[in-house]
């Protein structure tokens, strides 16, 4: 019973973690990339962001999490495909675009592992951000793909949505670099 | 304590990023301090203060600035002293752990 309340709480805080810094990384992208973005290249038409921190927040909870971070991630993209789309969260191609976008990374995660590239984190091995990075590359073009079937959008779309993935994870760990750099000079 | 563990996790994912971008936070005496203390480590990743004052690397720097490097890397977390009360001992952290 207290294993059981245990791991509930645990869920419980990966979930408001990796859902706050999802719905974050949306707001960050969607108030301050694109509108800079706009400013800078006003002939870019795309509604796409070129850095989608977004997908950073999914890669590494995938990877920190495994399967966990299916429903951790849940309320934040839904909260994030609402700020976004309003009603039409509801909408069948947006629940399938939800559920693609919180399944593909733990899933590419799973298999990688199952063929015995086993990228989680681990006391026995030095961890591989390259290789984690590369998940996020593959992981992307999976996402940027299928989102782009269920939304049925223009294809040069999801070079764009790819662009953006790719910057967003890099950046975003880099960001996380320095944030604990600053953390651990102020501590 | 797991939310601290994944975050422990996160923090040696990017250390590994940072050594391979070389954007590792240290000087240049800091870094040749930790380049003789990862050299000169046995098995158990233990480094005396005694060795690695003698070591090639770090011949030509000065004693206060030696230990004020030592230090740092302390509070860096690239070291820390071993937890036998032997004052001039350090364990050498990994970058990866």
């Amino acid at each position: 019973m207290g294993d059981k309340e245990g791991s509930l709480g645990r869920l419980g805080v990966e979930t408001a973690v990796a859902s706050s810094a999802y719905f974050a990384t949306i707001l960050l992208t969607f108030e301050l990339v694109v509108p800079l973005q706009n400013l800078v290249f006003p002939e870019y038409s795309s509604r796409a962001s070129l850095l989608f921190l977004p997908h950073g927040v999914r890669v590494l909870s995938a990877w920190l999490l495994g399967w966990r971070a299916v429903p951790a991630l849940l309320p934040g993209v839904i909260a994030a495909f609402a700020y976004v789309g309003g009603m039409d969260v509801l909408l069948p191609s947006r629940m399938i675009a939800i559920a693609i976008a919180v399944c593909t990374v733990p899933l590419c995660l799973h298999l990688l592992r199952v063929i015995g590239l086993d990228l989680f984190p681990s006391q026995d091995r030095a961890p591989c951000w390259l290789c984690v990075m590369g998940v996020g590359i593959v992981t992307s073009l999976i996402i940027a793909s299928l989102t782009n079937m269920a939304f049925g959008s223009d294809p040069i779309e999801a070079i764009a949505y790819l662009i953006g993935d790719i910057s967003g994870l890099f950046f975003g760990m880099l960001a996380l670099l320095y944030a604990f750099r600053l953390l651990g000079r102020s501590a | 304590m797991q939310t601290l563990s994944k975050l422990a996790e996160l923090r040696r994912l990017l250390h590994s990023m940072e050594r391979t971008l070389g954007l590792q936070d240290l000087s240049p005496v800091e870094r040749d301090i930790y380049y003789a203390a990862s050299e000169l480590s046995e098995n158990d990743r233990r480094v005396r203060t005694v060795g690695l004052i003698e070591h090639a690397l770090l011949e030509t720097v000065s004693r206060p600035t030696f230990f004020r490097a030592l230090k740092s890397l302390v509070n860096k977390g690239y070291l820390t002293q071993c937890s036998t009360m032997n004052r001039g001992c350090y364990l050498v952290r990994s970058s990866e752990s």
